[in-house]
């Protein structure tokens, strides 16, 4: 699945990341890099988790 | 209605309600999405409070939104785009989540020695033994303060919080007051750093340069005037409501000492439900629509988060205190670009502090015959009296 964040959304909030290490990463200010662009099904899930948990509903999985 | 939900916006509440507010924002949300009330228009769904904390051009956090005694725009919350970036660029990168995970063995050692100085007693007061002397020893070391100053940050900021008077102008007259003093407090400790710096924020900032400009010794004081206010209180209120719900429902505290890892997911849980910050306000600069009303330029709007954090079109079973609830969007931290500069710091600590009570003083319980007494504004646990039997050495 294709896992995508929206830059100007996203404020930082950090959740992404922690949640789903191996497929969001911080940037120096702790705003939302997204490591894989193209997920498959072993990380999938971790890439909802960090959708799931963004408040600021940044992020796209799918 | 009113009568309902009286007690967010003034400064009488009532205590009942601050133990459990739950129910009064169902039914605002319910039936009065858009509650005028006490001169404040009080907004209760998910969706309206994080459209109003995405809009910082239509419901402005500034001065005449927030008045906490200071004279000046606190940085970064008071000041709009563009240059509220400029210092979130400065401040972020210092609270981040990395940044905040070097102090995790410290803070570690510190909720051990808490514990520590009440085990042996089998009884603490928690709030005045734990959830006061955590964040504000934490605080107090991040900007490289003396623990000796301790006290005097306690008062500063229960004089803000919670002014007390007999009515709004002494109220505020109070919080003026020490106002002065806080800003007083930090100008010597920047005249102090400025002649020698240390390891610390404050010489950090000192040093610092937005877009090639040194911060002036108000963008200091003003930044770290909203430190004071926004650092403090909240974590030890956080705890507070955390750990009372626990020991109230003690099924869900054995499932945390049963199973140490729920703890990060535990917090988030508590956070949404217990929501803190009931409200944060804002002033409307347009006139706009919510939910149907229209809201006039110049009103004072208060984004219920509490009520967000329980809306059913955003969680499922809102009412329900899941601690394995997978998907948590909970706005505790607020949202947009005025989102909790501290969150990391503050997930910290509590995660830190409930592993170790857990591991520590797993069966604590609310002492017998004792009642946990509740207050609002920022809602805690202002009296949490508990009673344990010590298991593990530290």
């Amino acid at each position: 699945v294709r896992v995508t964040v929206d830059a100007e959304t996203c404020t930082g909030h950090g959740r992404c990341y922690v949640l789903a290490p191996d497929v969001f990463a911080p940037d120096d200010y702790g705003h939302c890099i997204v490591i894989h662009e193209e997920v498959g099904d072993d990380l999938a899930m971790q890439a909802r988790a960090g959708a799931d948990n963004c408040p600021e509903r940044a992020i796209t999985v799918g | 209605m009113a009568e309902m939900v009286s007690g967010f916006g003034g400064t009488d509440f009532d205590p009942e309600m601050a133990a459990a507010p739950q129910a009064s924002y169902r039914a605002m949300q319910e039936h009065a999405p858009v509650l005028r009330m006490d001169g404040l228009v009080m907004i209760s769904r998910h969706d309206d409070v994080m459209h109003a904390l995405r809009h910082p051009e239509l419901f402005s956090s500034n001065m005449d939104a927030i008045d906490i005694g200071n004279i000046r725009p606190l940085i970064p919350l008071q000041i709009d785009p563009p240059d509220h970036v400029k210092f979130r660029r400065l401040l972020d990168p210092l609270f981040s989540p990395k940044e905040v995970a070097k102090l995790e063995p410290e803070v570690r050692r510190l909720v051990n020695e808490l514990i520590d100085d009440f085990e042996a007693s089998g009884e603490c007061e928690f709030s005045d033994q734990f959830a006061i002397p955590l964040p504000c020893t934490v605080f107090l070391a991040l900007l490289g303060l003396p623990l000796d100053d301790l006290d005097l940050f306690l008062r500063f900021k229960n004089a803000i919080i919670r002014p007390g008077g007999s009515d709004g102008d002494e109220a505020r007259s109070i919080q003026r007051a020490a106002g002065q003093e806080i800003y007083a407090y930090f100008q010597s400790v920047v005249d102090a750093r400025r002649a020698e710096p240390r390891d610390d924020l404050i010489s950090g900032f000192i040093a610092a340069e937005v877009d090639g400009t040194r911060l002036s010794d108000n963008d200091i004081l003003d930044i770290c005037y909203l430190f004071l206010l926004a650092g403090l209180d909240t974590v030890t209120a956080s705890l507070t409501c955390a750990v009372a719900y626990l020991a109230r429902h003690p099924d869900r505290r054995d499932a945390i000492t049963a199973h140490l890892a729920l703890v990060p997911a535990a917090v988030e849980e508590l956070l949404r439900w217990e929501s803190i910050v009931p409200g944060v306000p804002r002033v409307a600069m347009n006139d706009v629509e919510i939910s149907g009303e229209t809201v006039r330029a110049g009103e004072s709007v208060m984004c219920m988060i509490g009520a967000a954090n329980i809306d059913p079109s955003e969680f499922p079973d809102a009412d329900v205190v899941d601690l394995e609830r997978t998907a948590n969007r909970h706005l505790a931290f607020g949202g947009g670009l005025h989102r909790c500069l501290g969150s990391h710091l503050a997930r910290l600590e509590m995660r830190v502090a409930l592993e170790e009570l857990h591991r520590r003083l797993p069966d604590y319980a609310i002492k017998a015959g004792e009642t946990p007494r509740y207050t609002m504004g920022i809602r805690a646990v202002e009296y949490l009296p508990l009673v344990f039997a010590p298991v593990t050495a530290p």
